[in-house]
């Protein structure tokens, strides 16, 4: 009996020597393909020598596999990686450990604030440490632009087309020269979700009530979303579909407003046009779309030892390094000025389109989206497509989903 | 009973997983269909709000009437096909029978996703195959995915294609369980090839017809791979591929409402035996 609570006294004792009793704690994480360098994962179990580090790549519906186990209380993981619905769980905040708890507050000036406030709920507790983000830009071709007389220099670009009605202006021109062949942007949900991304304001505050579906921000982005249709500057080329692949490389698209991770979907979509692309400043401000978080489950048993390893995986030097390994934007911007971001891309004609998106993802404003962001944003999304695809009176498409929406809000 | 436990220890695996697999959701579905849930908090005593909402949503009208519309497209012509090809694969001339039931039978086993994908190759709007045939030929193309009849045409089109083999199949189980004598008989009373089609093959294959009838309703209620691989989980454009089990997804497991899900689901059961219903006093009628 004394053996045994001796033996187990000394190996939950801390700050001695782990090594000398040689207990490892086991730890548990899950991420999708591409969220974290497999590389990476290997050096922390060189690191943390205390930790037994079981990495699982979780493949399928991500998300409905985290919920399915949060749901069954089993099986959890400790550590987790969540996409940009974070807010989603918002409401489940006690499953999660306060990170602040775990000495998040240290190193909070090392990251961009919008980003480190999307993952603190409002109560205050913050249950997701920033992974990578999606500042916006403008794409564009280069050799399209020139033709229709536009600005061609991604300098030129910035400064010519700053808001949404010099970029709407210019692709009128582009219309007009190439007789319709060429369209300005891909779809109509691209233009609404770039608008609503610069601005701070989005459907609810921070207290969970209704802005309102007549608040500024959303009718800007809506009339702006329609315009483009009504002056035929939309492809109607849907994201992640052949239709926009086969668009992007026919060259039928001159431009669109993206997050940083769409340069490695456009070089995948369109190989043909490698060279003419270019990277310049969104029209209307910056934004953000996508990035990720690391979360530590409440089950877990060892969550300092979990903060730690989160806290060293996203550090800003391993967040640079990921920049180069798998193209995921970093959100600590002490690492913007490192030479590797400012690399020449060839498939951006040369150009170094790293600065850019530094430069718009310290300008991106802050935001609260609040757990009912997605199914209210995609009731207006999906209304908008009618407005684009089916020639729906934009007017009772309106009215339609203002009635819409506060359905939804009853339930 | 003790002295049999044997064999009831021998039958007991079906029923402890139907137990677990099969009673236990329904009846946890029925107890969620009165809750609020977001899959993951605390369940709250939501009493028939659920199928209040449901009764007075317009998305899911519009569901149903999709999948109403989708089964029609699709069980028509694979019901007509089936039995044209159970009888051309019946006839005395044809060679290599077995060769052709098993390739009538392959789209069955294909990964209904594999086949969504080739169908939205076949159907887009730019660069689709269906397109460029019209464009050779001087038509105008048709922009089949943002045409509310576009996108069901192309969802029943891949029903079509994956179940006529597999009814042919059962067709022609059919045609082979009706006595040769019967045909001889009539063909000495002087009946056409037509008339004992429709006098003999026709009346015998009721049975068969009516099973065919109501699978394909059951199947055809449920539709849900075929739409959201090839248009995605809002149903495309306008929604029109918008099909029940598919609302049932969205709002479970996309916009986290089980509870209203569940009722959804409870909603679907009543419409599929309403429907089965309807169908056999139909067919029962018909050929009567």
């Amino acid at each position: 009996m004394v053996c045994v609570l001796l033996i187990s006294g000394c190996s939950i004792w801390p700050g001695q020597d782990d090594s000398a009793n040689n207990k490892k704690v086991t730890l548990t994480l899950w991420y999708w393909n591409r969220s974290i360098d497999d590389k990476l994962i290997a050096r922390a179990k060189e690191k943390f020598p205390n930790i037994e580090l079981t990495a699982q790549k979780i493949g399928g519906d991500f998300k409905a596999k985290l919920k399915t186990t949060l749901a069954a209380r089993s099986g959890e993981p400790d550590i987790v990686a969540l996409n940009d619905w974070i807010m989603e769980l918002f409401p489940s905040e006690d499953r999660f450990y306060n990170l602040y708890d775990l000495g998040a507050g240290d190193i909070e000036d090392q990251y961009l604030p919008w980003k480190w406030k999307q993952g603190v709920t409002p109560n205050g507790q913050m249950i997701g440490f920033p992974m990578d983000t999606g500042p916006t830009a403008l794409f564009y071709r280069e050799d399209l632009f020139k033709e229709a007389g536009l600005p061609s220099d991604p300098e030129d670009v910035t400064r010519q087309m700053n808001s949404w009605d010099a970029y709407a202006a210019a692709g009128e021109k582009i219309k007009e020269k190439f007789g319709g062949k060429v369209f300005l942007t891909d779809n109509i949900a691209t233009v609404y979700n770039q608008v609503l991304s610069q601005s701070a304001e989005r459907y609810f505050r921070p207290d969970g009530s209704f802005i309102g579906m007549d608040s500024p921000t959303v009718r800007k982005s809506w009339d702006t979303a329609v315009a483009f249709k009504e002056k035929g500057l939309l492809a109607n080329a849907d994201g992640w579909t052949p239709g926009w692949n086969a668009a992007m490389n026919n060259g039928e698209v001159a431009s669109f407003v993206g997050a940083v991770w769409m340069k490695q979907v456009l070089q995948e979509a369109a190989p043909d046009t490698s060279g003419k692309w270019r990277v310049a400043r969104a029209p209307g401000g910056d934004g953000n779309n996508g990035g990720s978080f690391l979360s530590i489950l409440k089950s877990s048993e060892h969550p300092q030892e979990a903060f730690e390893l989160v806290r060293w995986l996203q550090s800003p030097e391993n967040q640079l390094e990921q920049y180069q390994t798998l193209n995921l934007f970093p959100s600590a911007p002490g690492v913007f000025d490192d030479p590797a971001m400012k690399e020449k891309e060839p498939f951006f004609g040369g150009q170094a389109t790293g600065p850019v998106f530094a430069e718009s993802a310290q300008q991106v404003p802050d935001a609260f989206f609040g757990e009912r962001y997605p199914s209210v944003h995609n009731i207006i999304t999906r209304r908008l497509n009618d407005i684009a695809k089916q020639n729906a009176n934009p007017q009772q498409v309106w009215t339609d989903t203002v009635h819409r929406v506060e359905r939804e809000l009853q339930r | 009973m003790w002295e049999h436990r044997a064999i009831y220890v021998a039958i007991s695996p079906f029923y402890i997983l139907f137990a677990v697999f099969g009673l236990f959701p329904i009846g946890f579905s029925l107890y969620l269909a009165f809750h609020k849930w977001d899959g993951i908090g605390i369940m709250t005593y939501n009493g028939f709000n659920n199928f209040k909402y449901m009764l007075t949503d317009a998305e899911f009208w519009q569901a149903v009437g999709n999948t109403f519309m989708i089964w029609i497209y699709s069980t028509i012509p694979m019901l007509f096909f089936a039995l044209i090809i159970a009888f051309l694969l019946h006839a005395p001339f044809v060679k290599f029978r077995t060769l052709f039931r098993v390739g009538y039978f392959l789209p069955n086993v294909t990964s209904i996703v594999a086949v969504a994908i080739i169908f939205g190759a076949l159907f887009a709007n730019n660069y689709g195959f269906l397109n460029y045939l019209l464009q050779s030929v001087g038509l105008p193309v048709v922009e089949w995915m943002n045409a509310p009849w576009g996108i069901k045409v192309a969802i029943s089109s891949m029903v079509v294609w994956r179940w006529t083999g597999y009814n042919a199949v059962i067709y022609l189980a059919g045609l082979q369980s009706i006595p040769q004598t019967l045909y001889e008989a009539a063909k000495i009373d002087g009946a056409s090839a037509i008339q004992s089609f429709f006098r003999i093959t026709i009346p015998m294959l009721r049975p068969v017809i009516l099973f065919t009838v109501i699978t394909s309703t059951i199947g055809g209620m449920q539709l849900f791979t075929e739409p959201q691989v090839l248009v995605g989980n809002d149903g495309g454009a306008g929604a029109a591929g918008m099909t029940i089990v598919l609302y049932l997804y969205r709002e479970s497991f996309i916009n986290n409402y089980f509870g209203y899900g569940a009722a959804v689901g409870w909603g679907m059961f009543l419409i599929i035996a309403l429907f089965s219903i309807v169908n056999w006093k139909l067919v029962q009628g018909k050929s009567s």
